[in-house]
């Protein structure tokens, strides 16, 4: 159905599962769709909910440099550059 | 001129203002004194530094071209000459040339500058872009050492993670200041991130001004990425701060102003968990109390009701039709032998009405015949051309011919008297 035109949850990036699980509980709120596109659509807004939650609680600051080394002290507290 | 001579005043003055004005210097002090009142053909201040006053007047028109609104505590540049009020014995000077000097002094450029590039629209309120709410990358222009990038890396980690960062670390004070962070923006607009921080701890104004540079100011406002500013502290204002796309007080707010706050995104997770489950139960809800309803209208309650009239309509049809056939056809029937049967009788009867009402005609032609009646004995007389019937006597004179006609001929007759009846 719908599966073939939408992104894997996991590619989004976080801004755009964001918006999708907006305008996915608009959707719902709105009561147009039709019950399976209902139902699916929940089932997408959980997934969402649940990689943007993991995401969040998983995230490690990742700093690159381009120009000019940072003091190492700065960086101390900071955690894992690449 | 003897030397012993003595002088008026008047000529004493006189003498020390042409003396006076031939010194033609400048000179840098701070205003002490202003007075400036609406009436006054000149301006009148006194600048000073530690150890000496100086009484200046500036007529009004220079005043007013030198675009310099005089405050006690500037420091100014002054050009022009020392002169003297003679009916007051006072010494003066005329002020033809006022700057600003020092930090006034690039105020003042700083002042214009931006003056100038807002003339320009660069810094439009339209032009303004809004960063995204949710940047996957986020560049910094700023000096790697101090505070700054450590603050801003922190409140980065601290509210949002999950953006990528880029550091573009450049010298922000000194001579070449403005042109490495020119490269910075360029190198970090390469990069292509969702924003660019440009950030700078506090400092004195001079140490601000590379963030005042037409330079910087242009290579922000050409950035093809939304450059948000921190620069200095809460008062500072630079030309950076006006011509970037927002502007936070402090590299901090920088960073807070470019990211979601992890805590409220977390908590609005847990909001549109809760949401989204709300929105699925009103929606089967909904959609179940749709269904009972459609399911308890007549149709559906009842399904005879939909084609219970039709159905029994046919069955009358098929009914009557059966019955219809057969009736109809004996029916029919019976009229053509009826009719067979009047036709039989009918049809010699027909000749035989002919045959007597022709005779029947006959008689009567025969009754309304003239010779019948003259038959009867009647006799008819005509004048002599023997067509016009004579009914009056009126119609003859004696002596005419006439004519009487009886049933079986005629006689040719003679008036011979006529006498009138009745």
């Amino acid at each position: 159905m719908q599966q073939a035109d939408q992104a894997v949850v996991e590619e989004l990036a976080f801004g755009e599962a964001m918006r999708e699980l907006e305008s996915i509980i608009a959707q719902l709120e709105s009561g147009q769709l039709e019950l399976e596109d209902s139902l699916e659509r929940y089932e997408r807004g959980v997934s969402l909910l649940r990689t943007l939650q993991s995401r969040l609680s998983d995230a490690q600051q990742r700093v690159t440099t381009l120009m000019g080394e940072i003091d190492a002290v700065d960086l101390e507290s900071g955690s894992g550059e690449d | 001129m003897s030397e012993e001579r003595s002088l008026s005043v008047t000529e004493a003055m006189s003498l020390a203002k042409g003396a006076l004005e031939g010194v033609r210097v400048r000179v840098v002090g701070e205003v002490s004194e202003f007075n400036d009142k609406a009436g006054y053909k000149a301006a009148y201040f006194t600048v000073a530094d530690a150890g000496a006053a100086m009484s200046c007047l500036m007529w009004r028109d220079a005043y007013d071209a030198s675009g310099v609104a005089l405050r006690c505590g500037m420091l100014v540049e002054l050009s022009g000459n020392f002169s003297a009020y003679v009916p007051k014995g006072r010494m003066q000077f005329s002020v033809r040339r006022l700057t600003l000097a020092g930090e006034g002094r690039l105020r003042m450029q700083v002042a214009e500058l931006a003056r100038r590039l807002e003339a320009e629209g660069l810094m439009r309120a339209d032009r303004k872009r809004t960063p995204p709410r949710y940047p996957e990358t986020i560049a910094v222009v700023t000096s790697p050492r101090g505070k700054a990038v450590h603050d801003v890396l922190l409140t980065l980690r601290r509210r949002y993670p999950l953006a990528r960062v880029l550091v573009a670390g450049v010298p922000v004070e000194g001579e070449y200041a403005e042109h490495r962070i020119v490269e910075g923006l360029q190198a970090a607009a390469a990069a292509a991130p969702d924003v660019i921080l440009l950030v700078r701890g506090g400092g004195s104004y001079e140490d601000l001004m590379p963030f005042n540079s037409e330079m910087v100011a242009r290579a922000i406002a050409s950035c093809p990425v939304p450059v948000v500013s921190g620069i200095g502290h809460e008062p500072d204002t630079s030309i950076a701060d006006m011509v970037a796309d927002v502007r936070a007080s402090t590299p901090t707010a920088a960073a807070e102003t470019v990211t979601p706050s992890r805590g409220e995104l977390e908590r609005m997770l847990v909001k549109e968990r809760r949401a989204l489950g709300h929105a699925l139960q009103r929606y089967l809800a909904a959609a179940a109390h749709r269904v009972s309803s459609i399911a308890s209208r007549p149709p559906f309650a009842d399904p005879h009701a939909l084609i219970g009239p039709a159905a029994q309509a046919l069955d009358l049809a098929g009914i009557r039709l059966r019955r219809a056939i057969p009736l109809r056809l004996e029916r029919d029937r019976e009229r053509v032998e009826y009719f067979e049967g009047r036709l039989r009788v009918t049809g010699p009867r027909l000749v035989e009405n002919a045959a007597t009402r022709v005779a029947h005609d006959a008689a009567r032609l025969q009754d309304l015949s003239p010779l019948a009646i003259l038959a009867r004995g009647y006799a008819a007389g005509f004048a002599s051309d023997g067509r016009t019937v004579v009914r009056s006597v009126s119609q003859v004179s004696r002596g005419d011919r006439i004519v009487i006609r009886v049933s079986d001929g005629r006689m040719d007759c003679t008036v011979d008297d006529i006498e009138r009846e009745g």
